[in-house]
């Protein structure tokens, strides 16, 4: 066979002088510049594309768009599999490799197909009645076998080499569909003075209109639309651009493919996902065509009507030489005469007693055979249809044939308009499903309203554009728009499911579901919609019952003796077709996944051996590589680095807020548990915030710098939610305070010299300030300068260690380092990372995040005197409450691991020695640490306070690792219970 | 995307905003010692399928709090204003001296 | 980074922020107005240039005076009764962007229509890039800065050029 040797010579949209050359099956094949995979594929004789879904039935291309349910394909380009690809929207373009799916060992021999012999196990619903037994097990054994048989396409596992990239965008007037209908209302949004964004999938506007000759009127309104929308400066053409669904605010989700023709965006992202801000949309979407249904309606060379005439008139591809044409309605005639102009063997089985007889007069002038009355009752033909059984007034007959189109009527494509909740109605007239009442900001038009002619989908889409950009406020007068009249009769859409044959009929193409699962739900009682839908999976593949959803309501209908609007309609969700997860992620991928907050001191401890890890958005060193070989080890030398000499630890990530106003120490008094409004100035003090609920939400150190002004510090984890608290009960519970919040967490650097020599290390640092103690007591502050910035040092300290918090201003944080480092080399400064850190804290029995867990109060955590007599604070009041003060509830305690090579975990539960370790327990771990110190394991836990008493022994239970080890009750505070280093 | 126009900033995403409960319970002042106001305040709430004023705030932009009247059964909003100036309505007593 | 369509440059950004009481706020503008010479921005989103500075309105009762590249802050003394100031001199970092591209680049990183009123010249739009708030000011046809918070500087300004490859 020679190559394209179904295209005519001339005509259609493609390009002759650039032809394309692309694989399929591993078959080299030629298709032209403005073929979609699939129009290439005809024109090249390929009739069997694929194997369906069950039963592994031959299958061909059956439309023209992206309601194909059949002809889905992989596509092995450039080391990426991409599966499930409707070759109807595949735009064709060089080097493309497309593979048939679910078959094996190849698409014509296919050795699954003999599953159709076990069809009646295979049923609707199988997996609940059949496979069953005979043990309970069995199901899981059968599954892994069906599992494997069943299936689409194959997805790859490799890494997606592509990029993709997410875009804002906004419009006035969005329009969705580049139809007659669509095009019409841009012209007139855009002419009223609106700013349009018009969306088409397809990779050329027209819709319907590429339906048509293009030497026709239709192509020349085309082309002017064309010419008149690319020249206005206010409307934006978004061709290959799926809107794959609407949402709150008129938001619309869009897809946009990147133009596979062109080799110059080879680099750019294949896909962008784009947010649409609309004030108003107007929904052009346009209808799908309906099958037949009749006995092996399946069958390779069964097309829908309307994908024929597109083949023939847009891609020049003569699908076949001996046509039948099946239809229950009038437009199916179009195809009828333009298949016979061309010069194919054309005979039309109308449903209908009497078709119009303008049709049948055209008919006879062209040579078309009309068989009034007459129906499809089955298809014979393997990999490519060649018989059809005919059902007349004449009794049944044999016709051969090579092609059967297909028009059951239409079904206007009412997805989007749904998304939002406007729930589709049935209309007699119509014969179909279209919109509800629309809200006032969204507008359809054409024949997803049930506006078959194109003349009339022109005249509305004027009006909805107009209408679109007046509630935008936009309405300078549109001109009256061009005409165009196709002829087109006014047809009333009628759909029978008539006789059938013995074979099967089907309903879905994709699912393999038949008129024979229709009715076997029915007579188990699956009778609503959404049973019907879920008990036989129709509607639930990857083109979504496009082309099915409709026949199934019928067929449904007609069992139950219902009409349809009874019977009802499954709710559309988005995404309408199938959205890549890369396009949705775009570039936040790897470690662009989420934004990376740096300190000033990140470069140097990049460049010097810093372990970096991740602590939410912050990246923060771990521990110094110099300092051990791996975490474990590196914490305990820096611990004692720090116990012993001195260690330098950066701790700018802590939440720091500025805190002004004349009413600023009585705020501190009402969020802090602890009082704060006679704090002497150039002093700071530990606080702890409640919730309103009486549970502890956080805690950290504020310093008062002045009479009105206040330094606070809060954990790194909860500084954003403890600004938005200070400004929630500002703005809205306090509102007549006169208090200022601001972050100026990224203002300071900030640093802690930690250690017996840190008072040493600061002289040495800083030869021209008094550090002595009596110029700076344990929690009070120094405010100076260095290098001209701002530099506050407190002395405060997480460790227990002897210590000082120096804060600089952020641009000079490195150089300070780097300076304190220095200064701090004859005394053995090292630096230390947040391991050590943590660890340094539980060794001194300080609570933290995982103490402060949402769960703990003050009284569970041992600082219920911090409150003392106060009253009038954040959660003051509940956290009084009787299930607070139960004896049971669970209390800090300390723990020192009594086994010898074992150790603690955080997380285990706590249980009694003679005791099952199953249930809850009496309470768990919460922070550990090897202390160098005491010599072994130490932690922090929460242990119900009925259970036992400092001295006790109790078992730490850890299932994960199965591990079981005792412990001995102790004062959480494992060291230097006197605080005497804080003043060595 | 919820969009939710801010009094001050204009028309913007719902992921500007931090959602922060239902504006319509009483918060009991400071130094109330009530336990039975302060736990209807924590605990009791109404979850109406219909009209519900609630409390955003627009962390992305000018930080203020909003009362937001929004239909918890299609998302529609009826009204946003500042809660500052709702909370000044409420205490004429309050009004800025000259 | 810089092609002659898109050009990416990063500088320090010193501003001075002060915050009006409510109840006092039309005394603390006028007093303030006075101080700097000029009149205020009257809305959030405006800006009002003055001799070495810009003067923004961020919020209904604050402002941000965004200093020029080698301006000495001026010294501002605000009336406790009236609001106060801070200064935050080091916790931001102004990324300057030009070039034909910038609002599609603009387009692929922020949530800002490039071409509406409140994005016009001379207008400020606090907005998001990538999560992370940035004050974003539209200084010509095709010119913009974004103020973004120090410590996200590299991260942010890899992303942006990411783009451009």
């Amino acid at each position: 066979m020679s190559s394209n040797h179904k295209r005519l010579s001339m005509g259609g949209r493609i390009d002759r002088e650039q032809p394309v050359e692309f694989t399929f099956d591993g078959r080299s094949l030629i298709g032209y510049r403005g073929d979609t995979l699939a129009s290439a594929l005809l024109a090249n004789g390929v009739t069997l594309v694929g194997r369906s879904f069950k039963y592994h039935r031959p299958r061909g291309i059956f439309s023209a768009g992206p309601e194909e349910p059949n002809a889905l394909v992989t596509l092995a380009t450039a080391g990426k599999r991409e599966p499930n690809l409707p070759a109807t929207t595949l735009e064709l373009a060089d080097g493309i490799v497309a593979e048939s799916q679910n078959r094996w060992p190849s698409l014509a021999f296919d050795v699954q197909s003999v599953s159709g012999l076990f069809a009646p196990f295979l049923s609707a619903g199988f997996y609940y009645k059949t496979f069953m037994g005979p043990t309970r097990r069995a199901w899981m054994f059968y599954e892994h076998f069906i599992r494997k048989a069943a299936g689409l396409g194959r997805a790859g596992s490799d890494p997606d080499p592509d990029r993709y990239d997410i875009s804002q965008a906004f419009a006035d007037v969005a329009i969705v569909g580049g139809g007659p209908a669509g095009l019409s209302a841009a012209r007139a949004a855009a002419a009223a003075g609106a700013r349009v964004a018009l969306i088409e999938q397809d990779f050329l506007l027209g819709g319907q209109l590429l339906a048509e000759p293009s030497d026709s009127a239709a192509a020349a309104w085309l082309r002017q639309a064309e010419a008149e929308l690319e020249s206005s400066e206010t409307v934006t053409l978004m061709k290959r651009t799926t809107a794959f669904g609407i949402y709150d605010g008129n938001v619309i989700g869009l897809v946009e493919q990147r133009d596979p023709t062109n080799p110059q965006l080879a680099g750019e992202a294949r896909q962008t996902f784009t947010m649409l801000r609309a004030r108003s949309i107007v929904f052009a979407t346009g209808a799908i065509e309906r099958p037949m249904v009749f006995s092996n309606n399946d069958r390779p060379g069964v097309m829908l009507a309307s994908a024929a005439r597109t083949y023939l008139n847009r891609f020049a591809v003569l699908p076949g030489k001996k046509i039948i044409v099946a239809t229950t309605n009038d437009s199916a005639w179009r195809a009828v005469f333009d298949l016979a102009d061309a010069g194919a063997d054309v005979t039309v089985a109308d449903l209908r007693a009497a078709p119009p007889a303008a049709l049948a007069a055209e008919a006879a002038r062209l040579g078309v055979v009309v068989r009034a009355g007459t129906h499809i009752v089955d298809l014979r033909g393997g990999h490519a249809v060649r018989r059809a059984t005919l059902n007349g007034p004449d009794g049944q007959s044999e016709a051969s044939c090579d092609l059967v189109c297909v028009s059951g009527g239409w079904s206007p494509t009412v997805h989007l308009t749904s998304h939002l909740g406007v729930k589709p109605q049935y209309h007699d007239d119509i014969g179909g499903f279209v919109p509800g009442a629309f809200p006032a900001d969204r507008f359809g038009a054409g024949s997803m309203m049930g506006n078959y002619s194109t003349a009339g989908a022109i005249e509305d889409g004027h009006r909805a554009g107009t209408e679109a950009a007046s509630f935008c406020g936009k309405s300078a007068p549109a001109p009256t728009p061009s005409k165009l009249d196709l002829g087109e009769t006014a047809t009333a859409l009628l759909f029978e499911i008539p006789s059938v044959g013995r074979g099967k009929a089907f309903v879905d193409f994709q699912m393999d579901v038949t008129t024979g699962d229709v009715e076997l739900a029915h007579r188990e009682g699956y009778e609503s919609v959404e049973h019907l839908k879920r008990y036989t999976t129709l509607g639930m593949g990857t083109d979504q019952g496009k082309t099915s959803n409709f026949a199934a309501l019928a067929s449904m209908a007609t069992l139950r003796n219902a009409t349809i609007p009874e019977t009802g309609a499954t709710t559309f969700r988005p995404p309408y077709t199938a959205v890549a997860l890369g396009a949705l992620a775009g570039r936040a991928i790897g470690h662009h996944f989420k934004p990376i907050r740096r300190t000033p001191m990140d470069g140097w401890h990049m460049a010097n051996g810093a372990e970096m890890l991740e602590v939410g958005l912050w990246m923060r060193p771990y521990f110094y590589r110099q300092s051990g070989l791996d975490v474990n080890e590196a914490y305990v030398a820096e611990m004692r680095s720090v116990r012993q000499a001195a260690g330098l630890m950066d701790i700018s990530t802590l939440g720091k807020i500025d805190v002004q106003g004349p009413d600023a120490a009585i705020f501190l008094d009402r969020i802090y548990a602890n009082g704060f409004a006679k704090l002497p100035v150039g002093r700071a003090r530990y606080g702890v915030m409640l919730r309103d609920d009486g549970i502890v939400f956080d805690d950290g150190t504020t310093t008062r710098l002045a009479e009105n002004r206040f330094f606070m510090t809060t954990s790194t984890a909860k500084a954003a939610d403890v600004l938005s608290r200070l400004e929630f009960l500002l703005d809205t519970a306090w509102p007549d305070l006169r208090v200022a919040v601001t972050s100026v967490s990224d203002e300071w650097a900030a640093m802690s010299v930690a250690g017996p020599k840190s008072r040493a290390i600061l002289s040495a640092a800083f030869p021209a300030l008094d550090v002595s103690d009596a110029a700076l007591a344990h929690m009070g502050l120094l405010e100076s300068e260095w290098q001209g910035r701002a530099l506050r040092i407190l002395r405060l300290s997480y460790s227990g260690e002897r210590a000082y918090e120096i804060y600089v201003g952020a641009t000079a944080g490195e150089q300070l380092w780097t300076h304190l480092l220095e200064a701090g080399r004859p005394f053995d400064l090292k630096p230390y990372g947040v391991e050590a850190l943590g660890a340094l804290r539980v060794e001194k029995g300080h609570v933290a995040g995982p103490e402060i867990d949402g769960r703990t109060t003050l009284d569970d955590l041992g600082l219920g005197r911090m409150a003392g007599k106060r009253t009038g604070f954040v959660g003051d009041v509940l956290r009084r409450r009787p299930a607070f003060q139960a004896p049971d509830r669970q209390r800090l305690v300390g723990l020192e691991c009594i086994e010898e090579g074992k150790r603690l975990r955080g997380g285990a539960i706590l249980f009694l020695p003679d005791e099952k370790p199953y249930g809850h327990g009496h309470g768990r771990v919460t922070s550990v640490t090897f202390s160098p110190e005491r010599g072994h394991y130490v932690g922090l836990a929460l242990l119900a306070g009925d259970v036992a008493s400092e001295g006790s022994e109790v078992v730490a239970v850890y299932p994960m690792k199965a591990e079981t080890v005792r412990a001995r009750i102790v004062s959480p505070v494992f060291l230097d219970s006197q605080g005497e280093r804080l003043h060595g | 995307m919820l969009r939710i126009e801010c009094p001050c900033c204009g028309l913007r995403d719902h992921d500007e905003f931090r959602y922060g409960g239902d504006a319509s319970v009483m918060r009991p002042a400071h130094d109330d010692p009530d336990p039975q106001a302060w736990y209807r305040y924590v605990y009791i709430r109404a979850n109406p399928a219909g009209l519900h004023r609630e409390f955003w705030q627009h962390v992305i932009g000018c930080r203020q709090w909003l009362v937001v009247e929004r239909d918890t059964r299609n998302h529609a909003i009826a009204s946003v204003e500042l809660a500052r100036q709702l909370s000044a309505r409420k205490s004429p007593a309050r009004k800025p001296p000259a | 980074m810089a092609s002659p369509d898109f050009s990416l440059s990063v500088a320090d950004c010193p501003l001075i922020q002060v915050d009006g009481w409510d109840g006092a706020l039309g005394q603390f503008e006028s007093s303030l107005s006075a101080s700097l010479g000029t009149k205020l921005p009257a809305s959030v989103g405006e800006t009002v240039r003055q001799k070495g500075l810009l003067v923004i309105r961020v919020a209904p009762r604050r402002l941000w005076l965004a200093l020029d590249d080698g301006i000495e802050a001026p010294s501002l003394a605000v009336d406790p009764d009236l609001g106060c100031s801070v200064s935050l001199d080091e916790g931001r970092v102004r990324f300057r962007m030009a070039g034909a591209d910038v609002a599609w680049v603009v387009s692929k990183c922020i949530t800002v229509d490039w071409r509406a009123p409140a994005a016009a010249p001379g207008r400020a739009v606090l907005t998001s890039l990538h999560h992370v708030p940035v004050l974003f000011l539209r200084t010509g046809d095709t010119a913009c800065e974004l103020i973004v918070p120090r410590s996200f500087s590299q991260s942010l300004s890899d992303w942006i050029s990411g783009l451009d490859c």
